[in-house]
């Protein structure tokens, strides 16, 4: 297996390049299951390792991330419910909604019935605590992320961007542009699965009315 | 045995060992924004170097003590008072039930680290008793202390007076120059060679998810269109507008900005002391550089602090 090892990711941090999502996240999964790393973290299309440098060297990381690639794993697919995600588009819930409609041509009616219409599936979680990622990335809803991040984005806020719709779990900082508010908890701290979405999970975009 | 806060300050939370090995699901690592002076007070106080102790964000802190026990501070410099008489940064101090500490207002440098003989009890989460405030995670109650909370204390454990020698006393400072290396998508950058050996200053948007830095007008070729990628404590992104944004401990796990710089893991720990209006200078350092230069560091500092590898 050829693994695109990018040139220079930082002193204690390996990346490789993946093909998109799935494979990024297979890669993360293998490489936890195998093998001595402070983080493996998948991202869209990239799985970044942090290892100890105080212990190994970098010839030495990259040798046991190959290792740990070829590693057979349990071919066990475990099998994932579709989840409804109810939104409150645009008006406070959705502050950037008038911005992103007119950057598409679209109306509001146009975009939400486009952004309702497709089945979808979670690509990663990052960011915050139950940040979740929704692919697959539609072109036709492809805006940019804002130029100057929002310093507060409040919990619940569903963002798009490059085509991607993000979940925001918890309130904070925030670059996606935003179209609506979810009443769905997405991370629950004191719950035995405090995490409602993983990577994988299919998911539905309900319009559940205006704020 | 308790303590009562009688002044909370800015923000001062609870920090442990840091959060490590969830950032897979979004989970920050969180603790100490400056670990090394965390663990010098946790030393002074016979405590293992991440043992739960009080983080000051530069207003301070003032505490009653309803028990005797000892206590340490280090990091800022700050003026500290026990029951109105001057006390020392980075000494023991022995308290008696009824004493007052006041911590201060930072004068350079942000951050002070409380250490408690046997430690402060806290919650858990994940591993780690470290308060995360933007998800309400560890620490006490998952937030930043409030004037009347009563901070539990751990078994005492016997301990010297000691003060940090001279040589361990890690100088604060207004002007800073930290090792970096180059990170994913540092050829992108316009300019990739105007990062380094350039003084930059700490902007006023500065707090324990990262530090905006000013001085220079960084853009890059292709800022449209990066897939969301890993990003970590000491990454440098570049947002776009000009601006640099230096991650610190509760930075996100992922972004969308070009991830231009990284610091190198050796001079990760004085991020919680870069103080608005400090200047910043990113010291280009090669990786293989970098990594000596940390089990250097490790070297010197182990004669102080047995357990520095896991520190910085």
């Amino acid at each position: 297996m050829g693994l695109r090892f990018v040139p220079s990711a930082g002193d204690d941090l390996i990346s490789i390049a993946t093909a998109g999502p799935r494979e990024a996240q297979s890669l993360a999964k293998q490489l936890r299951n195998h093998g001595e790393w402070l983080e493996v973290v998948a991202g869209i299309a990239s799985v970044v390792v942090r290892y100890d440098i105080a212990v190994m060297n970098r010839d030495t990381a990259q040798k046991q991330i190959r290792e740990s690639a070829e590693e057979r794993s349990s071919g066990a697919v475990s099998v994932l419910p579709t989840v409804e995600i109810p939104v409150v588009y645009g008006g406070q819930a959705g502050a950037d909604l008038g911005w992103v409609c007119a950057r598409l041509q679209l109306t509001e009616e146009e975009f939400i019935a486009l952004h309702t219409a497709s089945e979808y599936e979670v690509d990663m979680l990052g960011f915050t605590p139950g940040f979740a990622y929704i692919g697959p990335a539609k072109e036709r809803l492809s805006v940019p992320r804002l130029t100057k991040p929002r310093v507060r984005v409040a919990a619940g806020s569903v963002g798009i961007a490059e085509g991607r719709t993000g979940l925001y779990a918890l309130p904070g900082p925030g670059g996606w542009p935003v179209i609506g508010q979810t009443s769905l908890r997405l991370f629950d701290a004191a719950s035995s699965e405090p995490f409602v979405l993983q990577p994988g999970m299919k998911l539905r975009f309900v319009d559940v009315g205006r704020s | 045995m308790t303590v009562r806060v009688l002044e909370a300050g800015l923000l001062s939370t609870i920090q442990g060992n840091p959060r490590t090995g969830f950032r897979h699901l979004g989970v920050p690592a969180s603790g100490p924004a400056d670990p090394l002076s965390m663990a010098l007070a946790n030393r002074l106080v016979g405590n293992a170097a991440s043992v739960p102790a009080l983080e000051t964000t530069l207003t301070g802190v003032t505490l009653e003590f309803a028990a005797d026990t000892a206590v340490a501070i280090a990091g800022a410099a700050a003026p500290c008072l026990l029951n109105g008489d001057p006390v020392g940064l980075h000494t023991t101090v022995p308290v008696r039930c009824g004493d007052v500490l006041v911590v201060g207002a930072a004068q350079k440098g942000v951050r002070n680290y409380v250490a408690f003989s046997g430690g402060l009890q806290a919650d858990e989460f994940l591993g780690s008793t470290s308060t995360y405030v933007p998800a309400g995670l560890g620490g006490f109650r998952g937030r930043g202390l409030q004037k009347g909370d009563e901070l539990l204390l751990s078994e005492r454990r016997d301990c010297a007076l000691l003060q940090t020698p001279a040589g361990f006393r890690f100088p604060i400072s207004h002007r800073w120059a930290l090792r970096t290396c180059r990170s994913c998508e540092t050829h992108e950058l316009r300019h990739p060679a105007d990062l380094f050996d350039r003084k930059l200053k700490i902007s006023k948007r500065s707090d324990r998810m990262g530090i905006a830095l000013e001085g220079g007008s960084f853009t890059t070729e292709s800022l449209a269109g990066m897939a969301s990628s890993p990003v970590f404590p000491g990454i440098v992104q570049c947002p776009g507008d000009g601006s640099l944004f230096l991650m610190s401990v509760d930075a996100q796990t992922s972004g969308g900005y070009p991830r231009v710089a990284k610091l190198a893991r050796l001079d990760m720990h004085p991020l919680g002391q870069l103080r608005p209006g400090d200047s910043l200078s990113l010291i280009e350092r090669s990786e293989a550089d970098a990594a000596r230069e940390l089990h250097e560091k490790h070297a010197y500092w182990k004669e102080w602090l047995p357990d520095i590898d896991r520190v910085i």
